[in-house]
């Protein structure tokens, strides 16, 4: 018997947003009185949770998770992103939630069908090394960003999407074994370790190693799913073995890192509060001055340093809403990539999307939120769905996508009796 | 919808990865993702914790928060960021300037800068409104006041504090700002005025004859060395042919090691050296034990409450050489600060050769009110043996009660004078040092004093040494 989602009940599921949405609205009143931005705000952010609620009544109710979390976080980050330093609706910060909202219904079309996704791979693979082509001759010199005049995209954004659809794999993919010479491998497997090659060269030459964790933990967490299952005996020996090769790869890595690198890993933000530390200073003393509850929406100061919306958004939230409030939205966020634990994924590849999508998230937050906060080196990479940047916004709705595909799969292949197995 | 459900409930046969159970294997995925968002919680926990412990130092670092009191043993105020210092009686903290410190940024080498975090008003619930936080010291303001104003048109330093419990009672350096009239005459302040000497190496002068003494004592035996006889006839000739000279002209005659202590006679000293009856690795040992920085050898700094002591430093090289020689005579390169010279008297005062290590602040309330306890008595390393520190005392009290019974007449001390040359910038000049100790129940403390450029008309370190045992007696 097919395990179907139970999930909690449509109207209560709204009611929750409307409420959440409806509660920071009266802070924001509170904040900046009953004016006529604070009223427009609030009637296009709940008419949106209205309209996608009611959107995905009749389109997919068993991922109710994923969207009723999505339409709480855009909402939450629109209001956010609109009170920092001072009340302005943010209007392109909302149009990219709404369009991360329906790139995650696009991806979860695309996607829902395993076989389907996996047979499309070649065209993963091609969109992949299109795009590496893209970052490589048409960024600026070195840099990641493609500036169009009205709008900048940041095409190592939809690497990641890509790459994690790259790295979830079936088991029959992995049981087409091929051999050479009497070593016997996986061209899979292979592309999959050469895609990630490619990714750390392109990484290094443009000098920005900030997401090369992110496309590690998905490839490596896409192998340990690999390994697992066909291997369930000697999972645990294996791991433990790759456990140990990742950690003399990362000495290995430290060894070799550039000199501008380990500065970074040992730069010490208090001896230099006004150079390399002044961001993270200025990040952490806004915390503090937040305390729980923040000085309220709007009265923060941390919006005067650079990247206060992107990289250190995390303490501009705390700043304004408080310590309490921050931690809830990235619990908030959490609720996505947990999604799959309580509709465990019913195929493998979807089990290894929601694993790179949980990996993509993570590790993105843990760069994000503990650098800023001086626990790991500062990167700068964004927080999925409230940083500020229209791509990082529309990547993360399509990872979003693979776990709504993971929790309502279509278990059907129509060509599966011309694979010849 | 029904079509829909009916097509998965019917998984093709040929399809095994559609297990609709999610088998075992395929659950890994939903065990990885707990293992991740597990680990994530933890860390973020962590950093909730983190945050709301660090965020007074946070705030104190970046200048944010406003400041609390510090107080010295009797309450009265040393330091106060609650309100404008210029509120206090003119001249409130012109002796303790430099040791306390204040919020500027001026000075580094503070209570005050070295200890923001624990002087915060601030709490992460409270914010800046939480109450006012305090310090309290160990210091005897009256009695700082009193060295202080003791030296009068002269400048240099004075440390004093209980070997018995390790509280610091006096902590002078002169000149001093005063805070409370802030900085805008900064270009013509004194040299010094921001920094406490006692925590700065200076020339020791002769009382680096204790530690050279300390080391012949312990090497070569008490006993042994108490017999060894030189002659000084006033000038003394060495392997090199480079001359010693007493500052005795007509010369001390042949005398025994006590003798030449209290006489602080270099020729006998600068013998001893390259005697070979200490051997200058065992000099070289001894030294290094008690702290010193021997050739270019790395020593640790001492700290007290934050505040930083550059150690000791000298240049030992041959046993005949003038320069070695010189330097266990406490001049040349030989370096010492007054506090370092305190603490050894400290080791010897108590005859253990291990000294209480002194501290400064006794404990600190939070805004909430909270008291916690922060100085206690934690023992040194072991500078030297307990022998050595008892014979030491024994040739210092000596020297106390033949020499210094003026000055000392209702205590029972022991002290080592000096006299170092110094050569600040080819500007030479002598200053004079005092360390010693006090062996009663009643004024249980070891001291140092320095004065910078003494001349014979001014006053004396043993003077100021009673002014300032006048003032610390009855303080345990």
């Amino acid at each position: 018997m097919t395990k179907t989602a139970k999930p909690l009940s449509h109207p209560f599921l709204l009611l929750l947003v409307l409420l959440a949405h409806t509660a920071m609205m009266v802070l924001v009143v509170l904040s900046f009185g009953l004016n006529e931005e604070v009223i427009k705000m609030a009637c296009v952010i709940l008419t949106f949770d209205f309209i996608g609620s009611i959107i995905l009544q009749f389109v997919q109710r068993e991922a109710c998770t994923v969207d009723t979390v999505l339409l709480l976080v855009i909402g939450m980050s629109t209001i956010y992103q609109s009170c920092f330093g001072g009340l302005e609706f943010a209007v392109k910060h909302f149009a990219f939630g709404i369009a991360a909202f329906i790139m995650c219904q696009l991806s979860y079309v695309v996607t829902r069908n395993p076989y389907r996704a996996e047979r499309l791979k070649p065209l993963w693979y091609g969109i992949f090394f299109i795009l590496i082509f893209v970052i490589r001759f048409l960024t600026g010199s070195r840099g990641m960003w493609i500036d169009l005049g009205f709008i900048t995209i940041q095409p190592s954004e939809f690497v990641k999407p890509i790459f994690v659809l790259i790295c979830a794999s079936s088991i029959h993919t992995q049981l087409n074994k091929h051999e050479i010479a009497g070593i016997h491998f996986v061209p899979d497997n292979l592309m999959v370790i050469f895609c990630t090659a490619v990714i750390a060269a392109l990484q290094w030459w443009c000098r920005d190693l900030g997401s090369l964790p992110t496309f590690v933990a998905v490839a490596g967490f896409g192998f340990l799913l690999r390994f697992c299952y066909l291997r369930e005996k000697m999972s645990v020996r294996l791991i433990v073995f790759l456990g140990l090769c990742a950690v003399a790869a990362g000495v290995f890595a430290w060894k070799l890192a550039p000199a501008y690198v380990q500065e970074r890993l040992h730069s010490n933000i208090w001896a230099d509060m006004s150079g390399t530390g002044y961001q993270q200073v200025k990040a952490l003393t806004a915390i503090a001055e937040g305390g729980w509850f923040g000085k309220g929406a709007g009265n923060g100061t941390l919006i005067h340093v650079a990247a206060s919306r992107t990289d250190i958004v995390f303490s501009t939230i705390c700043e304004e809403w408080g310590l309490f409030t921050g931690m809830m939205t990235v619990i908030l966020i959490l609720f996505l990539p947990a999604a799959v634990l309580t509709v465990p994924p019913r195929s493998y590849y979807h089990s290894g999307l929601a694993v790179g999508v949980a990996a993509v998230f993570m590790v993105q937050m843990t760069l994000n939120i503990f650098g800023s906060c001086n626990l790991i080196p500062f990167t700068g990479v964004t927080i999925p769905f409230i940083s500020q940047g229209g791509s990082s916004m529309l990547a993360s709705g399509i990872l979003a996508g693979f776990l709504k595909a993971a929790q309502a799969p279509v278990l059907t292949d129509r060509r599966s009796g011309k694979e010849g197995k | 919808m029904a079509a829909q459900n009916s097509k998965e409930k019917l998984p093709r046969p040929n399809a095994p990865e559609l297990d609709v159970s999610a088998p075992c294997s395929m659950r890994r995925a939903g065990k990885w993702t707990a293992l991740l968002l597990v680990a994530f919680i933890a860390a973020l926990i962590y950093l909730a914790y983190t945050l709301i412990t660090e965020s007074p130092y946070y705030m104190a670092k970046s200048g944010a928060a406003t400041y609390g009191i510090v107080y010295d043993r009797t309450g009265d105020v040393l330091f106060d960021g609650s309100q404008p210092l210029t509120n206090y009686p003119a001249g409130q903290f012109a002796d303790v300037g430099n040791l306390i410190g204040d919020t500027s940024g001026q000075m580094s080498n503070t209570i005050v800068a070295r200890n923001l975090t624990d002087l915060a008003n601030y709490t992460f619930t409270y914010g800046n409104s939480a109450g006012t936080a305090s310090l309290e010291t160990t210091l005897s303001h009256s009695a700082n006041r009193a060295v202080y104003n003791a030296f009068g048109e002269k400048n240099g330093a004075a440390v004093a504090y209980n070997w018995k419990t390790g509280e610091m009672l006096v902590c002078v350096s002169k000149p001093c700002v005063d805070i409370a009239q802030g900085y805008a005459n900064l270009e013509t302040m004194l040299p010094g005025s921001l920094l406490c000497k006692a925590f700065f190496p200076t020339v020791p002068g002769s009382t680096q004859k204790v530690s050279t003494l300390l080391a012949a004592y312990q090497y070569a035996g008490v006993d042994r060395v108490n017999a060894l006889e030189f002659s000084c006839s006033g000038k003394w000739i060495n392997a090199e042919g480079a001359a010693i000279n007493c500052h005795q002209a007509s010369g001390h005659g042949t005398q025994l090691l006590p003798e030449a202590f209290a006489n602080s006679c270099n020729p006998y000293f600068a013998q001893l050296v390259q005697s070979g009856i200490v051997p200058l690795s065992s000099i070289i040992e001894s030294y290094t034990r008690m702290g010193y920085s021997v050739n270019g050898n790395k020593a640790e700094p001492l700290t007290m409450d934050g505040i930083t002591i550059q150690p000791a430093s000298t240049a030992l090289s041959d046993a005949n050489n003038f320069e070695t020689q010189w330097g266990a005579l406490g001049q040349g390169k030989t370096l010492v600060s007054p506090f370092q010279l305190m603490l050894w008297q400290g080791a010897i005062a108590n005859g253990t050769g291990s000294a209480v290590m002194p501290y400064l602040l006794k404990s600190k309330t939070s805004p909430l009110k909270e008291v916690t306890p922060i100085g206690k008595a934690v023992m040194t390393e072991q500078f030297f043996t307990a022998e050595a520190a008892k014979a030491v005392q024994d040739v210092m009290t000596q020297n106390s009660t033949n020499h210094y019974y003026v000055s000392f007449d209702v205590y029972h001390c022991g002290v080592k004078s000096g006299t170092a040359q110094v050569n600040d910038n080819g500007r030479e000049y002598e200053n004079s040092l005092l360390a010693g100790f006090c062996l009663d129940d009643q004024a249980p403390v070891a001291f140092c004093i320095l004065i910078e450029e003494r001349q014979s008309w001014d006053i004396s370190t043993a003077q100021i040494a009673r002014t300032l045992l006048d003032n610390v007696s009855g303080l345990s």
